[in-house]
């Protein structure tokens, strides 16, 4: 008898994912969801477009070379080095740019007498150094070096595949946009009106009039919102991935996928896009049964999220992005001189172990949905007041 | 379990404004059909028979089922609303069809159930074409299949037949009789008080969320005093019957029809009056009056309705 009776109510899930996945999919009022979701897939194809530029001009530079080079070669450039020792250990620069400086010395007077330039016609203290630039390429990274009257000044080595540090720049679009903005905003919109937006149209009846128990209701609607939040941005964050990786040679993107955990993160941003997905998703199905204009709740809602670092301890864990970042796997390294403020922000204090942060989003999550359950069974029809 | 529909004092307030207050019904099977002017709480008192709304006094329980559990009260009972809003983007196969889904059936069985109804709503030309771009009368009509298409006991029909031609009028009267003679019950809220005459078993007349009257109409009709039961008297000499009426004290006012071969005849006391014309028929030769049909003048819904809650939106 209860076999039955739950097979039946999988097949009235089943059947309520299927309405609402055609709504949740098609609607026209979701199509920002969707753009929403895209933003951080077209920046890092934006990156990968322009760091593909790079490269190609990179590898550009290192054919016109005179010698072939290696990052070993790049390193051996040292200040002070004279124009010729420069050229004995790189070769003829294949991109030269050159210019002469010419400097007001009037301000320089308390130099002694042997130290002051010659004048210029004008009478005034004069100088003219002769800067040049050389650019060199090794095939994946630029040697820009810097001489002035024939002696090295400035060293300026651009990494063109650094994935370490293209890592935690992925890092922080994750944490600071992609969960606390796109996902969060996606879920509002999904989740809220899987029974709000069904109120303002007047067509929740429907369900009310089918032989359906209403938690079970409530769950499918929650499935069908987590399936279509999940499809969206599990997309996009794969998506993201392969932008993100797109650009980099395949020796590097080897090295980062199998020797630095870079497959690892990728499959963990995944399931924190999806835990992400449950814990908002469950926040939001029970805000919109709970409240008619769901701008208050959302903002209410936000701001505990953003707010979480400077809370007690006890009331942190009652929210989703405590838990989110304890399982981002590269941490923002805060930058010296950062605000303490913008720090805390980006810092994560009191982490959590991965399985606890699992555990504990769940139980959030689970929360909310009971308080859905208890909601959905008081709901009535009465159109009239919305 | 139960065989009827009960209200148990039974009240509901949106916030401080009244919907229904101290109902207590019981209804038994058959049409019964809710008469009231717009306000009177017809379609609060659907909404708490189907569960859409919760009462905040009293008990409601459908065939001993209670209305806060959809699970089991749905599967008995149908219920076609007033709200005029669909799933968007749906067929009205898909609507159906979606609907059976939902109550748990397998693909093929809500499929085959799905046309039988839309078949029996005559709407099967209709059935693959969007619901948004139904006429009123069609959407009316996919509401019907939509609480026909389980087979319900009990089939709950608020306003069935407004935005419906002559002819579907007639198909759908028809369709509830055969689901009422099947021993269901089929409750309807109407303001086209003609039809509702002609179909109802029973009715609830409702003013101002308060039960005025129920019953089956003529025993309504019976039990309201203050107005004079009017008969019309089909007959031969109705000059003769009517002094015959007014000697013996049993009218109180009587008018001959225009045609001398009829009167009508307004008494308080109908039963005295039936007696008297029996002993009028037994003695028949003496009078000279033929009697060729009686038939109460008011014994219907509209005069019940107007006799109770007055006559500004009776006729409609």
């Amino acid at each position: 008898m209860k076999g039955s009776a739950t097979k039946t109510w999988w097949a009235q899930i089943r059947a309520v994912v299927r309405l609402e996945m055609r709504k949740t999919f098609f609607a026209k009022r979701g199509l920002w969801i969707y753009l929403v979701a895209a933003l951080p897939v077209l920046l890092f194809v934006a990156y990968a477009l322009a760091n593909s530029r790079f490269q190609h001009r990179t590898e550009e530079i290192a054919r016109q070379g005179e010698k072939r080079l290696t990052y070993q070669d790049l390193l051996a450039v040292k200040p002070d080095m004279t124009r010729e020792e420069l050229v004995g250990i790189l070769g003829k620069p294949p991109e030269v740019f050159h210019w002469t400086e010419h400097r007001n010395e009037n301000r320089k007077e308390n130099r002694s007498r042997e130290e002051r330039p010659e004048r210029n016609e004008e009478g005034e203290p004069a100088a003219a150094v002769f800067h040049e630039d050389y650019h060199y390429a090794d095939g994946l990274n630029d040697l820009y070096v810097g001489l002035a009257d024939g002696k090295v000044v400035s060293i300026n080595i651009r990494e063109g595949s650094n994935a370490g540090q293209d890592s935690i720049m992925f890092a922080g679009v994750f944490q600071f946009f992609f969960l606390r903005l796109a996902i969060f905003f996606g879920c509002l919109g999904i989740f809220m009106n899987l029974f709000r937006g069904e109120i303002l149209d007047r067509s929740l009846h429907f369900y009310f009039l089918a032989p359906i128990r209403r938690d079970v209701l409530m769950v499918g609607k929650f499935l069908a919102g987590l399936l279509a939040t999940c499809t969206i941005f599990v997309t996009s964050e794969l998506l993201q991935t392969v932008a993100f990786l797109w650009h980099f040679p395949p020796s590097v993107r080897e090295v980062y996928l199998y020797h630095n955990h870079g497959l690892e993160h990728a499959a963990i941003y995944l399931g924190v896009t999806v835990l992400a997905c449950v814990g908002y998703g469950a926040f939001f199905l029970v805000a919109g049964m709970m409240f008619r204009n769901p701008i208050l709740p959302a903002a209410a809602i936000l701001i505990w999220e953003w707010i979480n670092p400077f809370l007690p301890g006890i009331l942190k864990q009652f929210s989703v992005i405590f838990y989110l970042k304890s399982l981002c796997p590269v941490d923002i390294p805060i930058a010296p001189g950062t605000p303490p403020v913008l720090a805390l922000l980006i810092s994560n204090s009191d982490p959590v172990s991965a399985p606890v942060a699992v555990l504990g989003i769940l139980i959030v999550a689970m929360i909310a949905l009971y308080a859905s359950s208890v909601q959905v069974r008081r709901m009535e029809i009465n159109y009239t007041t919305e | 379990m139960s065989d009827r529909i009960v209200f148990e004092d039974v009240s509901k307030f949106y916030g401080e404004i009244l919907g229904v207050n101290r109902v207590n019904l019981s209804i038994p099977p058959g049409i019964t059909s809710l008469v009231g002017p717009n306000g009177s709480g017809k379609t609060t008192l659907m909404n708490l028979m189907t569960g859409l709304v919760r009462p905040t006094r009293g008990r409601v329980d459908i065939l001993g089922c209670p209305t806060g559990d959809p699970e089991r009260l749905f599967t008995m009972l149908g219920y076609s609303t007033q709200f005029d809003a669909f799933p968007k983007g749906l067929t009205g196969f898909q609507f159906i069809y979606s609907y059976l889904r939902l109550s748990g059936r397998d693909s093929q069985s809500a499929e085959q159930l799905a046309w039988r109804v839309i078949e029996r709503v005559n709407l099967v030309e209709a059935a693959k074409r969007n619901i948004a771009g139904y006429s009123k009368g069609m959407r009316q009509r996919i509401r019907l299949a939509q609480a026909l298409a389980h087979d319900p006991k009990v089939l709950v029909l608020d306003e069935p037949l407004n935005g419906l031609d002559p002819l579907a009028r007639s198909e759908m009267i028809a369709l509830f009789r055969a689901t009422a003679a099947q021993g269901c019950y089929v409750i309807i809220s109407s303001h086209i008080l003609h039809e509702v005459d002609v179909i109802s078993d029973q009715v609830i007349l409702l003013s101002n969320g308060y039960v005025v009257a129920e019953g089956q109409i003529a025993t309504v009709r019976g039990e309201i005093q203050e107005h004079p039961t009017q008969i019309l008297i089909r007959c031969t000499r109705p000059r003769a019957l009517a002094a015959k009426m007014l000697e013996e004290e049993i009218a109180i006012d009587i008018s001959i029809h225009k045609d001398e071969r009829g009167l009508l005849l307004k008494t308080r006391d109908a039963d005295r009056f039936y007696l008297a014309l029996n002993d009028l028929a037994l003695n028949e030769n003496g009078t000279g009056i033929d009697i060729e049909s009686i038939a109460p003048a008011d014994d219907d819904v509209l005069s019940v309705y107007e006799y109770l809650i007055g006559n500004e939106e009776a006729v409609r």
